[in-house]
Order: structure tokens, then C-alpha cells, then sequence
């Protein structure tokens, strides 16, 4: 199949999948409303749970998803190496105090509010990010074992101001956070979602045109650059995109880990290398991924909503530990 | 014959270490120019500043007298094909897919590649006889079937020229004679200009027009093959006394020790 057909339906198949799995998510819930209800006989309830609760919310689970695999499949191009995501370079613990830090010192209030939480969690990751490539460099070639142990690291010392912060938060103000660094999709209105999207559209944008040249990445910067690629502009366009999506979506959701990592990873699988179809294919996979973790986490124990973050780390986990089992005798490098 | 590529002054250094000195160099369509010259010499910084990977500190390199380094970087792509000695592969592409990428100075950003892009590939795979191998992963064959599928995807970038990084130095002899044949095919057949750094003195003679040894960055000897392969350039090149002796358009180099 050449490569034309094949984005033509792989990109068909993962939106009707997508498709499906939205429309399961927004008539489930503790609350239920049939199909039937929601277009002939809403009542003040349920259509404020249907069109404020259930559809911004699946909206904000796509944007949250698809950017956060998009990012990753980007960054694992950007390294040339499938162990890179936004969790796992530190990136998200970035984000995360970023974000933190802006709600804490008051800049969430006002007109920007939210922007500054934003952009403050985009300050942090970008910096996360040129940290951990400056350190995992080694002669111009990213080195595995110190990318991972850089990532590894960031978070740790991220995780440390956070509890240093806790330590000195109300019990109110430090469940709140508590709540957040699980990784929720728990908004109410559209507001928070337009506000994410004025980061993640452009994000995603220039993502996008870029993939060509990420396959021509992959061939060494030498390379790239004899085939008309110019690589220095290439890696900042990433720098910039992948921090400015998931930095915005994980100022509103936490860090909601391995979503960048597995989704990218099973597309590959099955789709093969090429980023054209890769990119776009994670966002609608890992659109549909976190819809799809959200729902379970609403409904699982309902009335109760449980952190849509320990849902997707724990398939996460065992996805990753089953990956290393499997990829035992090949040497990731 | 017409000017490829032309090159004078050049000068060159990492660190404050001078790699290239005063370098003067003249390729013309359809030649087959080979650079000798001992480790370190400066053949793969000189072969990347030709190619406009790197911009020299003095001197200028000219594609048909315009200066490589205000042009475009997809009309050099459309120009010049560069192989580098050791290719990387992060991910596994397919062949196939591997020689498309040599399409990309032709595709839009958003585009993929058309039928006659395909086609192109498929002559290029052809040429270099390893069309059976494009549906393997490019890391599952062999390090001579991975330099044919860098040398494939150089070709279908429709170059004038191609310039490659001592393209045959890891492999075996089959497959050393087997790139160097096809490189001289396609300067007979199509015209292509070839220039390829390279450690193989013993088949220099068969397969390059002319020859520049290069010596701690600068340019030792310049010429036709058979004047230049001589026993007291090649020991002044590499630092150690030789013999040679030529039969048949072959060169055979013993070391005196």
C-alpha cells in the first residue's frame, strides 16, 4: 500500500474509532441520559451535565490525548530515540511546577489568569526540555542512558519544590494540588478548553509541518540538511511546539503520563515509521485513548471519580514493562 | 567540459586547529575524482563543505558559479547527492521508504510522494540491484545493502553530482567492487560526476579519472590517477615507506617494513 493510501485510511479508521468512543463517553456517567433524552427531552439538569460537564469535558480529554501523544511521537523524532515523551523527559514535572508555582503566587487571577498558568508552564518545559537535550548530548548524538537519567533527574528535583511547596500549603490548598498532580480531566464549561486551544492549535500546527522532515531527521543531521532540511530551525520548531502544547494542556490536566509514549509506539507498530502518518494518527489515537481512560475513570466506581492520571499510568506501566520483556534481546539504543 | 563544482582557498578549523588549508579544486562534468589521504587529512570536512554542509572560514566553494552557501538548500539538494562514510538509520524505515526520502526536494511539505516518484525509486533500487529488498527494514540488511540503499536514495535525488564519504571502506571486497562499479556506470551512462574520499589504492587506478591526496589540510598532489599513484607521494601521504607496483590498471601497495 503506498504511503498516500495508507494515511487516507489509517487517518479514516482512527477518527471513526475516535468517533465511536466519544459518543460512548458523553451518554455514560453516575448521571445517566440516554441518547434519546439528550435530543428530545432535556431538563435544566441534565442539559447543564450534558453540555456543561460530559461534552466539554470529552473535548478537553481529545485535546488533552491527542496533543500529548503528538508531542511525543515529535519528541521520539526530535531524539531519535522511542523512549522519548513529555512524562519521561521531565518535561510534564516541568509543566507542572510551571503551572503550580503561577496559581500559587496569585497570576491565575485576573483577565490572563489562565493564560499566565499557561504560559508559565510553557517557560518551564521549554526549559526542562533544552536542559535534558544539552545534558543527553554527548558529540552531537543523544545518548540513551543519559537522556532517560536526565529526565529522571529534572523530575525529581521538580517533585522536590513541589513538596516543598506542599509543606508549606492549607490542607485545602494542598489537596487541590494533590488532586491535580494525579492528572484530571475534571473542568466545567468551555471556557477552560478555548483557552488551551489558543496554545495547542499553533502547537499542533507546526508539528504537523514538520513531520517530513523528521523522517529526513532520522537519516543523521548531515543528511537531513543535504536533502534541504534545515535542521537547527527544525529542532527549535520542535522545542517551541511540543512545550507550548503540552505545557498548556498539562497546566489544566496535570501530568497525565504515557500517553505520549505508548500511543506513538503501537501506531508505529502497526503503521510503520513514516511521521506523516505517525504524527497525525497519535493525535486522533491518543485523542481517543484518554476519552476513552476518562470514561473508566467516571464510571468505574461511580458515584466516585478517580484521577484519570492513575488510570492511564497504570496501562501505561504494564504497557512499558511488557515492552521492555518483549524488546529484551534487540538493545534500545 | 563543463564546471561543476569549483572551489578556491579554502581554509578551515575546529578549535582554533587548522583542518583545511588553501584548497583549490576544479570538478568537471562526468569525472570521477577520488581523494586519497590518511586519516585526519580532511577529506570528510572538505567533501562536507563542497556540499554546503559546512561553511568554510576563508575561501568559496562555487555549484555553477554561484556560491553554495546563498543557495537554496533543496536546489543543492537537487543538485548534489552527499553520502556520508557511517549513514545513520534512528528509525526503521523500509528501503523503499528510505529512497523515497531522496525525493523530498521535489515534494511539498504536506506531500507525499507521487507514482512517477515511485517509479523513480524503483528504477533507482533497479540500478543498484537490491529492488528485492524494498519491503525489508533498513536495519535488518546488511551493511553493503544499507551503503546501495544510500546510494539509490542519492540517486533518485537526480543529482549532477555525487559525493560520497569513503563509500566502500567497511565492506567486503564483493561488495566494494559491486558500489564502485555502479558509481562508475553512472558516470559512463548518465554523467554524473562522482567525487568519493577513499582508503582503496589498489583499485584508484581502475576507477578514478583523477586523484587529489590530501595532507594535513592541504593538497599534496593533484592529477590523472597514473601520475599521481606513485610510491613517493603515497608514502609522503600516509606517512610510510611503500612500494608500488601497476599491472593492468591495478596498483598493488606494499608497506617497506
Amino acid at each position: 500500500m503506498n504511503s498516500n493510501r495508507k494515511f487516507l485510511v489509517s487517518i479514516s479508521a482512527l477518527f471513526i474509532l475516535w468517533m465511536i468512543t466519544a459518543a460512548i463517553a458523553i451518554f455514560s456517567g453516575s448521571y445517566s441520559i440516554s441518547p434519546v433524552d439528550a435530543f428530545s427531552n432535556l431538563n435544566d439538569l441534565t442539559e447543564t451535565i450534558f453540555f456543561k460537564i460530559r461534552i466539554p469535558r470529552v473535548i478537553m480529554a481529545t485535546v488533552a490525548g491527542g496533543t500529548l501523544a503528538m508531542a511525543g511521537a515529535a519528541l521520539q523524532a526530535l531524539f531519535r530515540n522511542p523512549l522519548a515523551s513529555p512524562f519521561t523527559l521531565g518535561i510534564s514535572g516541568g509543566a507542572s511546577l510551571g503551572a503550580l508555582l503561577a496559581i500559587r503566587s496569585g497570576l491565575a487571577i485576573g483577565i490572563l489568569g489562565f493564560s499566565m498558568v499557561s504560559i508559565s508552564a510553557f517557560v518551564f518545559s521549554i526549559l526542562t526540555m533544552l536542559f535534558v537535550y544539552s545534558i543527553s548530548k554527548v558529540g552531537g548524538v543523544v545518548a540513551t542512558g543519559r537522556l532517560l537519567l536526565a529526565g529522571v533527574v529534572a523530575n525529581f528535583l521538580y517533585a522536590a519544590v513541589v513538596m516543598f511547596i506542599q509543606f508549606f500549603s492549607t490542607f485545602t490548598e494542598s489537596l487541590q494540588t494533590m488532586r491535580w498532580i494525579m492528572g484530571s480531566l475534571d473542568i466545567v464549561g468551555f471556557d477552560t478548553v478555548w483557552k488551551s486551544l489558543i496554545f495547542v492549535v499553533p502547537g499542533c500546527v507546526i508539528l504537523l509541518s514538520l513531520t517530513k522532515d523528521m523522517n529526513l531527521f532520522g537519516l543523521g543531521d548531515d543528511v537531513a540538511s543535504s536533502l534541504g532540511v534545515n535542521v537547527r530551525r527544525m529542532e527549535k520548531k520542535i522545542y517551541f511546539a511540543t512545550s507550548l502544547g503540552a505545557g498548556a494542556v498539562i497546566a489544566v490536566t496535570g501530568p497525565i503520563g504515557f500517553v505520549g509514549l505508548i500511543i506513538p509506539h503501537i501506531l508505529r507498530m502497526i503503521l510503520g515509521m513514516d511521521n506523516r502518518i505517525i504524527l497525525p494518527s497519535s493525535f486522533l489515537l491518543g485523542a481517543t485513548f484518554l476519552t476513552a481512560a476518562d470514561t473508566i475513570s467516571r464510571t468505574i466506581i461511580a458515584p466516585v471519580e478517580i484521577p484519570v492520571g492513575i488510570i492511564t499510568a497504570s496501562i501505561g506501566g504494564v504497557f512499558f514493562l511488557w515492552l521492555l520483556i518483549k524488546t529484551k534481546k534487540e538493545i534500545i539504543v | 567540459m563543463e564546471t561543476i563544482i569549483n572551489c578556491s582557498n579554502i581554509g578551515f578549523s575546529y578549535n582554533g586547529t587548522s583542518v583545511l588549508d588553501g584548497i583549490n579544486l576544479n570538478v568537471k562534468t562526468g569525472v570521477m575524482l577520488g581523494i586519497l589521504g590518511a586519516n585526519g587529512a580532511g577529506k570528510s570536512t572538505l567533501l562536507k563543505i563542497l556540499c554546503g554542509l559546512l561553511k568554510p572560514k576563508t575561501g568559496e566553494s562555487l555549484f555553477y558559479n554561484s556560491s553554495i552557501y546563498k543557495m537554496d538548500r533543496r536546489e543543492i539538494a537537487r543538485g548534489i547527492a552527499y553520502i556520508p562514510q557511517d549513514p545513520m538509520f534512528a528509525f526503521p524505515f523500509t528501503v523503499e521508504e528510505v529512497v523515497l526520502m531522496g525525493r523530498a526536494p521535489y515534494t511539498g511539505r504536506y506531500e507525499f510522494e507521487s507514482e512517477a516518484d515511485q517509479e523513480i525509486a524503483q528504477k533507482a533500487l533497479e540500478t543498484v540491484g537490491i529492488f528485492h529488498l524494498r519491503n525489508r527494514l533498513i536495519s535488518e540488511i546488511s551493511a553493503g545493502e544499507r551503503q546501495l540503499a544510500s546510494i539509490a536514495r542519492g540517486l533518485v535525488q537526480e543529482p549532477r553530482i555525487m559525493i560520497l564519504d569513503e563509500p566502500a571502506t567497511y565492506l567486503d571486497v564483493k561488495h566494494r567492487t559491486e558500489i564502485m562499479n555502479i558509481l562508475k556506470s553512472l558516470r559512463d551512462e548518465r554523467g554524473i560526476s562522482i567525487i568519493a574520499a577513499t582508503h582503496d589504492i589498489f583499485s584508484s587506478l581502475f576507477y578514478f579519472d583523477e586523484i587529489t591526496i590530501l595532507k594535513d589540510g592541504k593538497i599534496l598532489a593533484e592529477g590523472k590517477a597514473d601520475k599521481v599513484i606513485t610510491a613517493e607521494l603515497l608514502s609522503l601521504a600516509y606517512g610510510i615507506d611503500v612500494t608500488v607496483k601497476k599491472e593492468n590498471g591495478r596498483v598493488f601497495v606494499f608497506p617497506n617494513q
